[in-house]
């Protein structure tokens, strides 16, 4: 029974508004935001005005002669170009010094901007009317300094020098030098917002979470209401569903409401420019990036402290297993702030350092599709899981018995065999398995100097020990039975031959998917990449039908089959209608086969997605995984041959180009296929079968 | 109404696994208060916790009218009632609130959950009490709140765990007039105690639990045919006596 959806509203309402008046929850809700960001406020003016003023800085100043450096020299060294007095003083007569250098090695003075050796290029016209250009590298915050400063300094000489003539009676030239300042590079205005930000993130988020996250759980045994919940014939994951969502949407109002104090803080301060830089519109759209990054962390971070104060018996205890977790999370936000760590490879699925690179690169502008959506989807498989282990964990014997609580007792092999794995199990088996996969695809997809029958060969070993092992471990570990985990029970004959056919058929309905994904623009092969491809396809043909068949149609047609309609599907099937398991397995055995290697193959979502429909419709009809094995393998295996006698097929006037339609007779001829596949399954299959053993 | 067959629960320890219930069976009826008593670690709380659905039984079964806890434990927990004397409550929502938000748990219609909210509220005289803070209550007044949350879906049947732990009196004649009260409702009730001459006054029959085994069932008339004494703590004593380990401590370890 799970709880109807307004009841689970009426839930996450209570939980919210027993955390909302607490009064610990509005310690860090308002009064944080309140005091903290006015003091940081004027600690940071304090700074920045000694900043401004010197505080003993020193530059270096590229010049491309001599006469022009001696020239700036004499004017920086002369009293005139001083500070008024009081400012002089604030800084104890601290003030900037400058280095002068001309240009070495061959290389022009812009090149070695760029290379920030120098700070600023400072460029003369020595005859009158004299006038100064001032060049600095767009993103380097020493040379905006530099620049802001021998602006300031020559404006001050050229005061002296009015004020000079005033005092003689002489009627000035104004103005005796003309300043203009230059950047070239990047357009400094997002620098600092993009290093800072992803920090703040973790620690807002963290900071709003963690209460909750312990009063909700470690608090509900420490106040003696856990039993008395645990007694109620509401689901354990309803339950601690709302809890999340009650702890997700503290973390959010405390994240907004610390942003909200910081931005107003920083601009009534008018040091918003600082962040967001100099002369932009207000940042609207990176507060619509920031926010959405809110609800990613927040989630995240909610999932994560909730499965482990899931294990803490007091609020002591879940104060002791979050301490570590808070200095952990802060390694990858400060990691962030380092230049040289870019959101590629492996880090997309790190799990926190992924989103805070995501975070960077998005409000820098340099976010790219593949790894966005790998860190989003990594971290909603990481939220996925330790939500389900927090489930698992909330209310356990062990935390009601109170003796036996530990991580180790969670991780325990159980005793009794289970004859379908947990949705906790399977969460964390999908969590494990979605970075291996796309770290092992990654590192495939180096190995090009290969002949491409050794790559295929490897690809197939990869795939059967990451979708065929990682899973194998899972049932082995958590005693599964096998028959029923992989739904392997013999089907009838007539469903296996629906399988063949529809194997056929459905090749074109996919293929008509596919011209239509990228005619909505799902399209990410680039010319180039098409190319690429063609020439990959040539190289293809050479290599015997047999291996093509063996390791991209049976590897995969088994394999996957045996995760996606078997290890998930039965998961998924205990605890969730037909409908709602076909979908979820299909999205994912969909999102898999477009992060693949290093390309974002997003034209095949749509026909994959189908695909996986029609495999889950057939799987739960059967209650068994082998049609579907027979379907997918043939239909791999179809189109394969297809790609690889392309040649001979088009000799007989048979095109097979990917961007165009099919002819409509192909269509017809499929859809038929399809058609009768359909029926011989509806009618000729019985449902039931399949084990459902649905307990808490 | 309420059945226990052969239930059983050990846990595993270090050395061995400690048997905390033992293949208990025992029956009650409508309008039956049955009195599970035993020291300190004899197993009662176990016991309620399996029947319960919050412990998952190593062996035998638990029924409440018809439904097994292992198999339909969300049936099992609607059909039951539960108070003990660690319950706590919601210190940042009212007593109205946090009670309806228990009927509400238990899929009881909101306007029938306020109209037996008042009611349950006159009977235990928390009415001048529903919309304060339940964090700003005294232990008495927590008490008694936590007897109506109990009540709240109006369950068949009631398990009560050391009800009048840590209670003054007055608190202590509130539990029997509450007991009583279910009795006349025609509730099946299992009230685990080690205050045995509470237990005389007030339940219909007993289990005498020790070491997780169930020495002796019955009414008080049989309990006393049965082992020749008067009074239940002459024979819990006798039965504490005889056995070869010390009565309060470690279960037997197997």
């Amino acid at each position: 029974m799970s709880a109807p959806r307004g009841r689970l509203f009426r839930l996450c309402q209570k939980e919210l508004r027993e955390t909302l008046r607490d009064r610990r929850t509005i310690i860090t809700l308002i009064m944080m935001p309140l005091l903290v960001y006015p003091i940081l406020s004027m600690t940071l003016n304090r700074f920045l005005l000694n900043a401004s003023l010197g505080n003993d800085p020193r530059f270096i100043i590229g010049f491309d002669n001599d006469e022009e450096g001696q020239w700036l020299k004499d004017i920086l060294t002369s009293p005139g170009s001083q500070p008024p007095a009081a400012i002089r003083k604030a800084v104890d007569e601290n003030l900037a010094e400058f280095s002068y250098v001309g240009p070495s090695n061959g290389k022009t003075l812009d090149q070695i901007l760029e290379e920030k050796l120098i700070d600023v290029i400072v460029r003369v016209k020595l005859d009158p009317p004299q006038s100064v250009r001032i060049i600095s590298q767009g993103d380097e915050p020493n040379g905006l300094n530099a620049k802001r400063i021998l602006s300031e300094r020559l404006t001050y000489f050229n005061q002296s020098l009015v004020a000079e003539a005033l005092s003689t009676s002489k009627v000035p030239a104004l103005p005796q030098i003309d300043i203009q300042v230059e950047q070239i590079g990047g357009v400094q205005k997002t620098t600092l917002l993009a290093s800072i930000i992803p920090l703040v993130l973790v620690l807002m988020t963290i900071t709003g979470a963690v209460y909750p996250a312990i009063d909700l759980t470690a608090g509900e045994r420490e106040r003696g209401t856990m039993e008395a919940l645990m007694a109620s014939p509401v689901p354990r994951g309803s339950v601690l569903f709302a809890k999340y969502i009650a702890v997700v949407t503290v973390a959010l109002l405390t994240a907004i409401a610390n942003f909200g104090s910081m931005f107003v803080t920083l601009w009534t301060g008018g040091l918003l420019e600082l962040l967001v830089g100099k002369d932009q519109p207000f940042p609207w759209l990176q507060f619509l990036q920031i926010f959405g990054l809110l609800v990613l962390f927040s989630g995240f971070f909610s999932a994560v402290l909730l499965a482990l104060t899931s294990f803490a018996r007091s609020f002591k205890e879940a104060q002791a297993y979050l301490i570590p977790l808070m200095l952990v999370s802060l390694t990858p936000g400060i990691l962030s702030l380092m230049p040289g760590v870019q959101l590629t490879g492996a880090l997309a699925v790190v799990p926190l350092l992924n989103i805070i690179l995501l975070s960077r690169e998005i409000l820098s502008g340099a976010a790219t599709a593949l790894p966005t959506i790998v860190a989003i989807f990594s971290t909603i498989c990481y939220a996925a899981a330790a939500l389900l282990l927090a489930a698992r964990l909330f209310g356990s014997d062990a935390v009601l018995r109170g003796s036996e609580v530990s991580f180790a007792a969670a991780l325990k092999r159980p005793e009794e065999p289970a004859p379908v794995p947990s949705l906790s199990a399977a969460a964390t088996t999908l969590a494990m398995l979605f970075p291996t996969y796309y770290l092992v695809s990654n590192a495939l997809a180096m190995i090009s100097e290969w002949s491409i029958g050794v790559r295929l060969i490897i690809n197939a070993v990869a795939l059967i020990l990451v979708f065929g092992g990682l899973p194998l471990f899972a049932t082995w570990y958590s005693r599964n039975q096998p028959r029923t985990t992989y739904r392997v029970s013999w089907p009838r004959g007539t469903a296996l031959f629906a399988g063949l056919l529809l194997g056929l058929g459905l090749w074109t309905w996919a293929h008509e998917l596919f011209v239509f994904g990228e005619w909505l623009g799902f399209q990410s092969l680039d010319t180039s990449k098409i190319e690429q491809i063609n020439e990959l396809m040539i190289e293809f043909r050479k290599i015997p039908p047999w291996l093509i068949i063996a390791t991209l149609a049976v590897t995969p047609g088994i394999v996957e089959e045996l995760f996606f309609r078997g290890y998930l599907f039965s998961a998924l099937r205990n605890h969730l209608s037909a409908s709602k398991t076909i979908l979820i397995s299909a999205l994912l055995f969909g999102i898999f086969h477009v992060l693949t290697g290093k390309s974002l193959l997003l034209e095949r979502f749509l026909p994959t997605t189908m695909l996986g429909l029609v495999l889950g419709w057939i799987a739960w009809r059967t209650a068994s995984v082998w049609p579907g094995i027979v379907l997918h393998v043939t239909h791999n295996g179809f189109l394969e041959l297809v790609a690889c006698y392309r040649d001979e097929l088009e000799k007989w006037g048979i095109g097979v180009a990917e961007q165009t339609h099919l002819p409509w007779l192909w269509i017809a001829g499929g859809s038929l296929l399809i058609t009768s596949g359909f029926a011989i399954i509806h009618w000729g299959s019985r449902i039931g079968c399949e084990f459902i053993n649905r307990r808490q | 109404m309420l059945e226990v067959v052969a239930l059983s629960k050990w846990f595993t320890v270090p050395h061995g696994r400690i048997h905390a219930v033992d293949r208990i069976s025992l029956s009650v009826q409508p309008g039956e208060v049955y009195g599970l008593m035993g020291p300190n670690g004899a197993g009662k709380t176990t016991t309620l916790r399996m029947i319960l659905g919050l412990l998952v039984p190593d062996d035998g079964y638990a029924e409440v009218d018809g439904f097994r806890t292992t198999v339909d434990p969300e049936k099992v927990k609607s059909k039951l009632g539960f108070v003990s004397s660690n319950d706590g409550v919601y210190p940042w929502l009212t007593v109205r609130e946090m009670l309806l938000f228990f009927a509400d748990l238990y899929a009881v219609e909101p306007e029938l959950a306020k109209q037996r909210l008042e009611q349950l509220a006159q009977l235990m005289g928390i009415a001048e009490l529903l919309d304060r803070r339940a964090g700003a209550l005294s232990t008495g007044q927590r008490q008694r709140v936590t007897l109506v949350r109990g009540l709240i879906h109006d369950p068949p049947a009631m398990l009560l765990d050391e009800p009048t732990r840590g209670l003054d009196i007055v608190g202590t004649q509130t539990i029997f007039r509450y007991i009583g009260h279910l009795r006349d409702l025609g509730k099946a009730v299992i009230v685990c105690t080690h205050r045995l001459d509470e237990a005389e006054r007030l339940c219909d029959r007993f289990g005498l639990l020790h070491r997780g085994h169930l020495h002796y069932e019955g009414s008080l008339a049989a309990l006393r045919e049965q082992t020749g004494r008067e009074r239940l703590a002459e024979i819990f004593v006798d039965l504490m006596d005889t056995s070869d380990a010390p009565a309060i401590g470690p279960q037997r370890i197997i």
